[in-house]
């Protein structure tokens, strides 16, 4: 490699404004493992082979169309659903009014985890974090006035997703809309729902075997829709970093080509239809680099099947901004980072994008925020003159040697899963869950610490002065769709229903097409929790296997361990006075499924000196007390994100004093909107923490208040 | 803590939950005053304990204790028994803290009433361990259960700790790659009742038939703690729930030969001394570590030592001869 014939002069300038020091010393190391230089010329990109190529041929990595927005601009999706069918309705077609190009649906956790409304597992659900749908009737209500023969539809659905794709097919052919005109995407990713997401409800063989049966069924009978969004988003917002993303996102995908190919079906017939999901977070450049090394990777790993189909090497994908990266504090800096995130989405050359509202960290967005985080993308896309040019950074010294960076980074991950037989043994390992979840123990150590700045959290904090305008849910959804399905269940066919159902059970035991048979029960007004119980008597349901990281937290402190010295000495000196250290149960009620704070919380309590108990996930109120009581914690901790807290905590209040725990205190931590405080601490809790609580900070107030009753 | 003791004793023997946690707190407390307090309660309650199915169940971290007393347990209370589950967690971390995620993998059992299931950090000495798991063991008892069940990591002593509280102790083991017995502790071989293979499941069934051949042949070459009793080698899922009927069954077959041979009384006689001499030695310990005058010749005392201007033998006596003072 020859040097740059400037590359000395640079040096010594450098090091002259350093006042001696080499410039190396600026070199950053990224999370994922990539230094970064100060400076990248030309020689950094000799010998890589993703460097000049160009878009819309392989490999890719400048795009997967010859022209991209210079000819089209992405499509603008925001994900949306809250509260009945019929809000939801309302609120899409205001937006698609207003600029929103495609339909993105949110389902509420019930149906997601294949409970009905009147279900007892999910009085805290209805409606609250997503659109509650239990029929084809609440379906069609979903779409009413929305034609779906021309709206691209897409479906976040993945435990529940042949009752819900079924709905949405027989919606639409009670619309007259027949099948194969459908467009859309259903997310139907189950791998990463055992590794992030959570909402899995069958063990993984069953569900892969949903997987497959959809990709079956749709490429007969829907070849315009995408059958698999296999997601890296999630993984992002559990904690994952962008090398991470990459490789356990393109894994997913290659284990779901493997399914599909293990039944005989031709790589070309459903390859095309397969698309991905990418999270973008605030490190600007990595990010575009990293959905450039996704697409060319992507092309590598199916190269070896010999797809004839130039389609089936294509990546295209559907980005979403970082919600993780949004905060309570100082909520309309929020706007600015979404903008940011934004620009990294369009300059990587995504298909369609999602962007934030700026209340993220507080509730569902309002209209007023949904309207801002919408026009963040219009403003790009019409005003911003981005769209002319294809792959503007290509070339960039630093863009394409962090892109090859990505590469190689994931790659190196790949080759591993591959070696433990690929990503479904990967998971039943648990190596990948224990990977993020790592990360995000060393970033919640970092930002902590202040070392990685978040304004208004951490740095350039400002005297609160809350949101007002917050989007709540109240019961009375819970109240009309229980109502709903008492209608439904009166009028319908019984008998009809009855053998649909069992027709479902039986093509559950052996090999019938599992969409097929859902269609049909759908058709006849089953439920969407009737489906899932037809099929979970003969697949049962999961129950993940909780591994816990420990002294990561602490380890990210290095050699500044000051902060958490003194807080060994307090559980110490609590201990000796007490006979025993602090002891708190972390819980997760209801479906709420968000278990990125449960965890980083417990693992970096128990590096503190406490000793955690954690609870399974998707607890009653009435379990979560029973395991208080037997061990006898001094507190549990609640982590709710999913709105469930103002129905979740004061049952949980209620069944401890009925088990004779009156003594064990409460604190609620994760996304309770500060309005909602006053109703907790009236409840009976003690604490509250909500987003951007440094651990350190809530760890000595729980001391604190451990103390005082003690005294 | 405020404690009534005529309150815990009828809480207890009425089988109050809440009462029966706080117990065992006090017994895992490290201040005296709590123990003095549990020591005046399990008086009580001597007379009521005793009448169990103890159980012990040991295996490498990872092979599926915790998933088996989900699968066990929920097979046993309905049959109508009352099952309590002592697990005892190592996973203490350098700060001392720990984390307790025994009870997620028993997610059905932790939610059922007919079952008590307490996860204890192990902070402290293995001796207390053993101490505390024992007296909980019999709260349990006097409570109201009738199957206790501990679950114990086998790593360290603590399965040779629990193998003598226990009325039947079973290792769990999995089907490896051909070398079976490599990396096994042949003391724990020595300890069991039974062996299971565990996760005999999916593509890994023939393995672990294998394995139970291997460990049959490894058992062959022990002797055996009872003339009565030749430990079995048995395979079984917790996932799948297969083969837990059969290791019941063989628990169940245990206690009976062994009754009838009077062997259960003795075990359980034995383990008694046991338990107290080994008390005796904790305490011994104790007591010399905390003695003043010890505390204020050791340093010295050692740095002689290791200097060599004092031999050993000659330090030890002087350091035991300061415990004859008063
Ligand atoms: C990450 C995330 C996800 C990830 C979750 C990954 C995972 N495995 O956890 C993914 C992408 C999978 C996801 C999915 C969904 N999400 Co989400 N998600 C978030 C997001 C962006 C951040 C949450 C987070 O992890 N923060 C980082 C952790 C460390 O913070 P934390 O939990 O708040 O904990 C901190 C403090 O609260 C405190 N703390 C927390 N708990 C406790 C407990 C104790 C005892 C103590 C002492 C302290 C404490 O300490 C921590 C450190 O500061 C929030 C919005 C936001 N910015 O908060 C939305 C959010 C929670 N999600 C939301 C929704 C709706 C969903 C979905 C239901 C969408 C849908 N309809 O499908 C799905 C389904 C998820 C499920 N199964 O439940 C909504 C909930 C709406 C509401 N509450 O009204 C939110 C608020 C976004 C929004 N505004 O729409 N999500
Ligand atoms: N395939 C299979 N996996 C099992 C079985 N029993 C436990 N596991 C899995 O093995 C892991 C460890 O189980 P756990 O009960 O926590 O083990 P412990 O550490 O011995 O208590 C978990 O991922 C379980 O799901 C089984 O019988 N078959
Ligand atoms: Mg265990």
């Amino acid at each position: 490699m020859t040097d740059h014939p400037q590359k000395q002069k640079w040096t010594d300038l450098a090091t002259k404004q350093l006042k001696g020091k080499s410039p190396d010393t600026l070199d950053w190391m990224t999370p994922e493992g990539i230094r970064v230089k100060p400076l990248y010329t030309a020689e950094d990109l000799e010998g890589m082979e993703h460097v000049n190529t160009l878009p819309g041929i392989a490999p890719f990595v400048r795009g997967p169309m010859a022209t991209m927005y210079s000819g089209r601009p992405w499509t603008i999706r925001q994900y949306a659903g809250f509260s009945t069918a019929r809000e939801s309705n309302e609120f899409y077609r205001k937006n698609l009014a207003a600029g929103q190009k495609g339909l993105s649906v949110a389902f509420d956790l019930a149906t997601h985890r294949g409970y009905d409304s009147d279900h007892p597992r999910v009085v805290g659900d209805i409606g609250k974090a997503g659109v509650a749908v239990d029929s084809v009737e609440d379906m069609k209500i979903l779409f009413d006035k929305i034609p779906l023969d021309e709206m691209s539809v897409s479906m976040t659905m993945n435990g529940a997703v042949l009752p819900i794709l079924a709905g949405y097919i027989v919606a639409a052919e009670e619309q007259g809309v027949p099948q194969e005109k459908l467009t859309g995407t259903i997310q139907n990713d189950i791998l990463k729902e055992y590794l992030t997401r959570n909402t899995y409800i069958y063990p993984p063989t069953p569900s892969m075997r949903i997987v497959s049966d959809i990709i079956g069924y749709c490429s007969k009978h829907m070849p315009k829709y995408n059958t698999v969004s296999i997601s890296g988003y999630h993984m992002m917002e559990a904690g994952a970093n962008s090398v991470l993303q990459t490789a356990f996102t393109l894994a997913d995908g290659l284990e779901y080509v493997k399914a599909a190919l293990a039944t005989g079906m031709d790589i070309d017939v459903f390859a095309p239809r397969l698309s991905f999901f990418f999270g973008i977070g605030m490190n600007f450049f990595m990010d575009i680099a990293m959905l450039r090394a996704a697409r060319f990777l992507w092309h590598e790993l199916i190269k070896p099947f010999n797809p004839k189909n130039v389609q089936s090497l294509m990546l295209r994908t559907h980005c979403q901004t970082s919600g993780w990266s949004l905060t309570q504090q100082d909520p309309y800096n929020n706007i600015i980072r979404t903008t940011l995130e934004c620009m990294s989405a369009v300059l990587g050359g995504t298909q369609s994008l999602h962007t934030n509202s700026f209340d993220e960290a507080v509730g569902l967005p309002t209209n007023f925020s949904a309207r801002i985080a919408r026009n963040t993308q219009i403003l790009v896309q019409e005003e911003s003159q981005v769209c002319h040019v294809v792959d503007p950074l290509g070339g960039s010294y630093y863009v394409e040697a962090l892109t090859d960076g990505i590469i190689s980074g994931a790659r190196k991950i790949i080759t591993e899963i591959q070696a433990l037989g690929g990503m479904a043994k990967a998971i039943e390992t648990g190596m990948p869950k224990l990977r993020i979840e790592e990360s995000a123990a060393r970033k919640q150590a970092r930002i902590d610490q202040g070392l990685d700045v978040i304004v208004g959290v951490n740095k350039y904090k400002i005297e609160e002065k809350p949101l007002e305008d917050v989007r709540e849910v109240t019961d009375a959804v819970r109240v009309e769709q229980v109502e709903r399905l008492k209608e439904l269940k009166a009028k319908r066919n019984a008998v009809e229903v009855q053998k649909a159902l069992e027709h479902i059970t039986r093509c559950a035991e052996g090999d019938g097409n599992l969409l097929e048979a859902s269609i049909l029960a759908i058709r006849a007004r089953a439920t969407v929790g009737e489906v899932s119980d037809a099929m979970e008597k003969v697949f049962g349901r999961f129950v993940a296997t909780t591994q816990c990281i420990s002294g990561v937290y602490a380890s990210e402190y290095g050699n500044n361990t000051a902060v958490i010295d003194a807080l060994r000495k307090r559980s110490q000196d609590f201990a000796d006075k007490e006979g025993r250290r602090p002891r708190i149960l972390m819980t997760k009620m209801g479906q709420d499924g968000h278990d990125r704070g449960v965890k980083v919380v417990a693992t970096a309590y128990a590096d503190l000196g406490f000793d955690v108990d954690i609870s399974p996930m998707f607890q009653t109120p009435e379990e979560t007390a029973k395991m208080a009581i037997e061990n006898d914690v001094h507190l549990v901790g609640v982590s709710s994100l999913a709105a469930g807290h103002k129905t979740l905590v004061p049952q949980l209040i209620a069944a401890l004093k009925a088990g004779g725990g009156d003594d064990i205190k409460v604190v609620v931590g994760g996304v309770i909107p500060p309005a909602d405080y006053e109703f907790l601490f009236e409840a009976g809790a003690v604490g509250v923490f909500g987003p951007g609580t440094s651990i350190i900070d809530s760890a000595n107030q729980t001391l604190n208040v451990l103390e005082k009753k003690h005294g | 803590m405020t404690v009534d003791i005529d309150t815990s004793v009828n809480g207890l023997l009425n089988g109050n939950r809440r009462i029966l946690a706080k117990t065992i707190t006090l017994i895992e407390s490290s201040l005296s005053s709590h123990q003095s307090l549990a020591q005046a309660i399990l008086d009580r309650l001597l007379p009521h304990t005793g009448k169990a199915v103890r159980l012990g169940i040991t295996g490498v971290p990872g092979v599926g204790k915790s998933s088996f007393i989900e699968s066990l347990g929920m097979l046993l209370v309905g049959k109508g028994h009352r099952v309590a589950v002592l697990a005892v967690d190592p996973s203490s971390t350098r700060s001392g803290g720990s984390i307790l995620a025994d009870k997620t993998r028993m997610e059905r059992l932790c939610a059922d009433s007919r079952a008590f299931i307490r996860p204890s950090p192990s902070s402290g000495t293995l001796g207390g361990v053993a101490r505390k798991t024992r007296e909980t063991m019999l709260v349990c008892e006097a409570a109201g259960f009738d199957v206790i069940i501990v679950e114990t990591v086998g790593v360290g002593q603590s399965e040779t700790t629990v193998s003598l509280m226990v009325d039947f102790f079973l290792v769990l083991m999995l089907a490896g790659a051909g070398d079976e017995l490599q990396g096994i502790k042949k003391g724990v071989l020595e300890l069991a009742d039974a062996v299971a293979i565990n996760k005999a499941d999916g593509d890994n069934i023939e393995k672990a038939r294998r394995a139970q051949r291997d460990y049959e042949t490894a058992l062959q070459l022990l002797r055996p703690a009872s003339p009565n009793w030749s430990p079995p080698v048995l395979t079984c899922s917790a996932r799948d729930l297969t083969g837990i009927e059969d290791i019941w069954s063989v628990v169940l077959k245990h206690r009976n030969i062994m009754t009838s041979s009077s062997e259960l009384d003795q075990n359980r006689r034995s383990q008694s001394l046991s338990w107290m001499w080994s008390l005796v030695e904790e305490g011994l310990k104790d007591r010399f570590h905390h003695h003043p005058e010890v505390q204020h010749r050791l340093p010295q005392l050692l740095r002689q030592v290791e200097s060599g201007m004092l031999s050993p033998t000659a330090a030890a006596c002087q350091l035991l001869f300061l415990l004859d003072k008063a």
